[in-house]
């Protein structure tokens, strides 16, 4: 057990309408979500003593502070690494109530990713590249520069390898969208799709198709931690952070990790995921959903043989067997995902987990102690369980 | 060391979308690893992409290629791309 996750919680979440295009600033969004996520733990703005986001957020935590008319703010941080990133925050405001520096901290993710400055086209190289961006020059110069692209890379050898079927990736989709589709919140609600409707998508970058990628959305989200002796006198029931941890492992690269011997898997969400086991003392068998980061359907697969809910290479038929669904042993992303509900980076998928766990979700999991919840693939990452307290 | 501008191909892929300055649609990416142990990335070059797009290239892992140094136009930028030693699928 690890006093600093066991001792802290979630107390409140909150989130803005999901969209294409908001029509408001991304410091809207940001201030619209904490207010909801104060308002749901009971507390008043005012309180909140720490700030926590992760990096390509555009609302820096002078911005909010000012716009939210904070005082005192005794911790803040911006954790690295885009999607990765999205666990760390919580991770960062439990350390930080653990160790006293703060009491009621707001961790938060609001972007107009769609509107404004999309994520999923190319990455424009910096204009004075140091010399640790020199890795730009080894892909980008070859077209090899969009999310999709770097992602399909891996996901090509991992079909080599294993046997994957372009399929198997498209069953993902098809449980996520079955998710969205009963989701109001959802961008994707009552729009569900087919296998054959995936198979029939247009090709992004081979191996990848139009429907194994998630989409682009304006949004915000936010969520307090507090330590698990306050929450329980708030006015939900305490989500405890059970487990919080970081990963990043040889060969580390952002999105191109191509120059390790195999490039089929995981390795820092294997990283991750022994920490997490670790941590809680549970195992894959007692986490009753999973909220898998999901920007493009075959690292979920990656993602299941990393953190031991199947073997290597065995995820395929850990997805045809039925166990991802709803009803399944280990429902995935019961809210719709990234690819369903929207893309706020990974952070509305630990709203749903806090969801979960309260018992108040839309599409509810019976009998649900433990939430596992991971942040972006393909680069250092994160991930968390949530449990009852 | 000089390298001998062999190796094979580990993986690849298509770009189809969105369009990228400087490329024509569809065109191949391949990660190659070089005899000599290095891994590079590079574009497939005189590669027929009726046999490689929409699903049909997964026999180009494993297959061996050659470097194919490409100049831009005014000669002052070399990229190191790739050419297949057996055109035949």
């Amino acid at each position: 057990m690890s006093g600093y996750t066991d001792g802290t919680a979630i107390a409140g979440i909150g989130a803005t309408t999901f969209s294409k295009d908001s029509g408001r600033s991304e410091l809207h969004l940001a201030v619209e979500a904490i207010t909801g996520a104060m308002s749901d733990a009971g507390l008043p703005v005012d309180s909140i003593d720490g700030l926590v986001t992760f990096d390509m957020d555009n609302n820096d935590q002078t911005q909010v502070c000012s716009a939210l008319g904070l005082g005192d703010i005794t911790f803040f941080s911006t954790s690295p690494f885009g999607g990765g990133g999205a666990c760390m925050i919580v991770q960062q405001a439990a350390m930080a109530v653990h160790a006293g520096l703060a009491d009621t901290i707001v961790c938060y993710r609001a972007f107009n990713e769609r509107s404004g400055n999309r994520f999923g086209q190319y990455v424009a190289p910096p204009a004075h590249p140091s010399a640790a961006e020199v890795r730009w020059s080894w892909h980008g110069a070859h077209g090899l520069i969009t999310p999709a692209g770097l992602v399909a890379m891996s996901a090509r050898r991992y079909m080599h390898e294993y046997g994957a079927t372009s399929e198997d990736f498209g069953r993902i989709a098809v449980i996520e969208r079955a998710n969205a589709a009963t989701n109001p919140a959802a961008w994707f609600y009552q729009q569900p799709i087919t296998l054959e409707e995936h198979q029939a998508s247009r090709w992004i970058a081979e191996p990848l198709r139009l429907l194994d990628c998630c989409q682009e959305s304006d949004g915000g989200v936010a969520l307090v931690v507090t330590s698990l002796e306050r929450a329980r006198d708030l006015q939900h029931k305490p989500v405890m952070v059970r487990a919080a941890a970081q990963g990043m492992s040889s060969g580390q690269q952002v999105m191109s990790s191509f120059y390790r011997s195999a490039i089929s898997g995981l390795p820092e969400m294997g990283l991750v995921g022994r920490q997490l086991w670790e941590q809680s003392g549970l195992a894959p068998s007692d986490i009753q959903a999973l909220i898998l980061y999901d920007h493009f359907t075959p690292f979920v697969l990656s993602q299941l043989e990393a953190l031991g809910f199947c073997s290597e290479g065995e995820a395929k038929e850990l997805v045809r067997s039925g166990a991802l669904a709803l009803d399944g042993k280990w429902p995935l992303n019961p809210h719709g995902g990234l690819l369903g509900e929207a893309y706020i980076h990974g952070v509305n998928g630990i709203l749903e987990a806090v969801r979960q766990i309260r018992g108040n979700a839309v599409n509810q999991v019976a009998d649900i102690d433990h939430v596992l919840v991971t942040a972006g693939t393909g680069v250092p990452t994160s991930g968390l369980i949530l449990g009852v307290a | 060391m000089p390298l001998s501008g062999s190796g094979s191909i580990y993986s690849y892929i298509v770009h189809h979308h969105p369009p990228i300055p400087g490329f024509t649609l569809p065109y191949v990416v391949v990660l190659v690893d070089l005899v000599e142990g290095i891994r590079m990335i590079g574009n497939l070059v005189d590669a027929d992409i009726d046999l490689i797009a929409d699903g049909k290239g997964d026999w180009l892992i494993g297959r061996e290629v050659s470097s194919a140094l490409v100049s831009d136009e005014g000669g002052d930028m070399v990229l190191a791309n790739w050419r297949l030693m057996d055109s035949e699928s």
